[in-house]
């Protein structure tokens, strides 16, 4: 697999300590990884492993406070907050638990927003938004409030935003969180075909083991650190 | 983000918001329209008096006998004259003042003065079919009258030099102080003699001009050779201060008086509008700063409502952010959307106002004054004024609104997206 040798993202030495008062806690501490191109990988941990620290450090939603990022070779913590806001919107796609819709414009909208900041053509972003709401099998859904749809839909209109703008990853916090088992399971295999025949680089945060089956490559937290990287080479097949 | 996308998105947020936005409009609304029915009104209503006061005519002064407290021209204190009054005044010491033939041989050396009609008045009985009435009549010189005066006739023509036993009439007696209708050339009996109607002014008065030798037969206690004012026509309206001065030199010394003991007094119609017109627009600003602050209010109004927003919206903002929205993306959205509320509320507002202002004269002047006329005349709303006061409304919005709008753009969006 040539794809899977690039690297995408590397983290080296990377540390965040939350400051709480006078008290110093450290969420990660010295985090090094590399995770390549195509790649399916789930960090996995308990509660207050660092899983959601290292979600929001990769996503470009916050600084480290120690160490570096890179994201396709370019160091993120030396970069302006608007570079940054464009790169996130080019390269990473969001997937949350809790869908995180604008709740006033309708699902079309929704999907086609990320375009817009992206100043993306109309038409190209119109006919994009359309194949993608195909893609997830929302095509006729799409002029709904987010409101009007069920969780498993908004989840997939979630979906949809995240690969608007074609981006490199999509980074997913519990994605079936919110979600009953059959849709979730639904969720993850959507996330599979995404992997396999789109060739999306994913990220997956969640703390179910069940879910972490779907993932090619398993980085395990425990306190702030890496405990262990393991591959799953039965999912390739 | 395209600027005309971002006007999508702050219109969406304003079509969604809540009632308490709504409410934050109407406080712009109602400030500005306050705004606009006061100035509108105070607008139409110095038109109205400019247009009145235009006809006194710029160029005229008035001339009365009388020790005055006051002239308008520095001559004196500063207190408003009498207008018209009696002729004759009493001094401390029992002498009368009058001003009589030598105060007119007086004034035709003053180079500055064009015309003068002397003239006296008072009140008197007329007399027509088997009605009678009180009417103000006023003795002017038939010569020179027709000349200085700013009233016209709307039927029939102004008094001449070789008038005697005729009259112009005011428009109210001619239609309406008699069952009958008075015409030209019908007689009436004014104090026991004859006169003919020569001209019906084009006015609403309950006056009758006649030349002044008969009107002092006609009005009692008038002495002859004794005017109650001489209306003095300038050369130069531009240079009427300066014919003030020469006429007031001029009569000082004709009159054997200095400037202390002065026992006349010269009005402009000129220095009364402008005193008129200051006091006018004194009444505007003092109205206009008690409308700025329901403004103000209101823009306090919009500040809250935008903080408010901000807060609620922490967590759109955070994932506008996270799906590729810069800070400028987000302050450009929040400013526009302050700004759409000051716009729809001076919208609204300007809409409101102008209702106001229309129905604001009419509630008030039934009785038929300067208001009542100023409803059944043109609005005092312009369309730059419209146009002023929506730029004003939008500028209003989107100052309140930077701050919020501000802070809004530098949320980080990690800690925006954990906001609930």
């Amino acid at each position: 697999m040539t794809k899977q040798e690039t690297v995408l993202l590397h983290l080296e030495d990377v540390w965040k300590i939350y400051k709480m008062g006078e008290v110093e806690v450290p969420a990660l501490r010295g985090v090094t990884v590399e995770i390549k191109k195509g790649d399916f990988v789930a960090i996995i941990g308990a509660s207050g492993s660092g899983k959601s620290t290292m979600m929001n450090l990769i996503g470009c939603l916050d600084a480290p406070s120690k160490g570096k990022i890179f994201l396709k070779g370019q160091d993120i913590t030396k970069m302006s907050e608007s570079n940054l806001a464009t790169l996130r919107g080019q390269t990473i796609g969001f997937i949350f638990q809790q869908f995180n819709l604008i709740p006033s414009i309708t699902a079309f909208n929704n999907v086609l927003l990320p375009l817009e900041f992206l100043e993306v053509d109309d038409k190209i972003a119109i006919e994009r938004t359309r194949t993608i709401l195909k893609l997830v099998g929302l095509d006729d859904k799409g002029h709904h409030l987010p409101t009007q749809l069920s969780g498993g839909q908004q989840q997939r209109v979630s979906i949809a935003r995240s690969l608007a703008s074609n981006p490199d990853i999509i980074l997913a916090d519990e994605p079936t969180g919110a979600l009953d088992s059959v849709t979730g399971k639904k969720i993850l295999e959507l996330f599979h075909k995404l992997w396999k025949e789109e060739g999306k680089t994913i990220i997956m945060v969640t703390h179910d083991l069940n879910l972490a089956k779907y993932a090619h490559t398993l980085i395990e937290l425990k306190d702030g650190q890496i405990i262990s990287i393991n591959k799953n080479f039965e999912v390739e097949k | 983000m395209k600027f005309h996308k971002a006007f999508k998105q702050a219109l969406n947020m304003v079509l969604h918001s809540k009632l308490r936005s709504w409410l934050t409009i109407l406080g712009i609304v109602i400030g500005v329209a306050a705004v606009i029915a006061i100035v509108s009104l105070s607008n139409s209503l110095e038109t109205e008096m400019n247009s009145q006061f235009d006809a006194l005519g710029g160029d005229l002064l008035t001339l009365t006998a009388g020790a005055s407290r006051a002239n308008y021209f520095s001559h004196g204190r500063g207190d408003s004259q009498e207008w018209g009054g009696g002729g004759a005044t009493a001094t401390e010491e029992g002498e009368e003042i009058e001003l009589d033939r030598s105060d007119v041989q007086a004034l035709k050396g003053v180079s500055d003065i064009k015309l003068m009609d002397t003239q006296i008045s008072g009140n008197a009985d007329i007399y027509y079919v088997a009605e009678s009435g009180s009417v103000s009549v006023t003795g002017v010189d038939p010569s020179t009258w027709s000349q200085i005066t700013t009233l016209e006739v709307a039927q029939g023509r102004m008094l001449g030099p070789a008038d005697t036993n005729v009259i112009v009439i005011g428009g109210r007696i001619a239609d309406g102080f008699f069952k009958k209708q008075l015409g030209i050339n019908q007689l009436v009996t004014i104090e026991s003699r004859l006169f003919r109607i020569v001209g019906i002014l084009d006015d609403n008065s309950n006056s009758v001009y006649m030349p002044i030798d008969v009107a002092y037969d006609v009005i009692e206690d008038k002495e002859r050779g004794i005017y109650d004012r001489i209306i003095i026509k300038v050369k130069d309206e531009n240079q009427i201060s300066l014919a003030i001065n020469n006429t007031v030199k001029k009569l000082l010394i004709a009159r054997h008086v200095t400037e202390n003991t002065k026992d006349f007094s010269i009005s402009s119609n000129q220095a009364q509008n402008e005193s008129r017109a200051e006091m006018m627009n004194s009444m505007t600003t003092f109205l206009t700063a008690i409308a700025a602050v329901a403004l103000l209010v209101g823009a306090v109004g919009v500040a809250n409502t935008m903080f408010t927003s901000v807060l609620e919206k922490t967590k759109e903002i955070g994932i506008m952010k996270a799906i590729g929205a810069r800070n400028n993306d987000i302050l450009t959205i929040f400013l526009l959307n302050a700004a759409l509320i000051g716009f729809i509320g001076g919208l609204l507002g300007v809409f409101f106002g102008g209702i106001l202002s229309g129905m604001l004269p009419a509630l008030m002047g039934q009785s038929g004054g300067m208001l009542s006329r100023m409803a059944s005349g043109s609005s005092g709303i312009s369309w730059s004024m419209v146009l002023i006061t929506l730029f004003f409304s939008i500028l209003l919005g989107m100052v309140s609104g930077a701050i919020p709008a501000y802070q809004a753009s530098k949320l980080k969006p990690v800690d925006a997206l954990r906001y609930e």
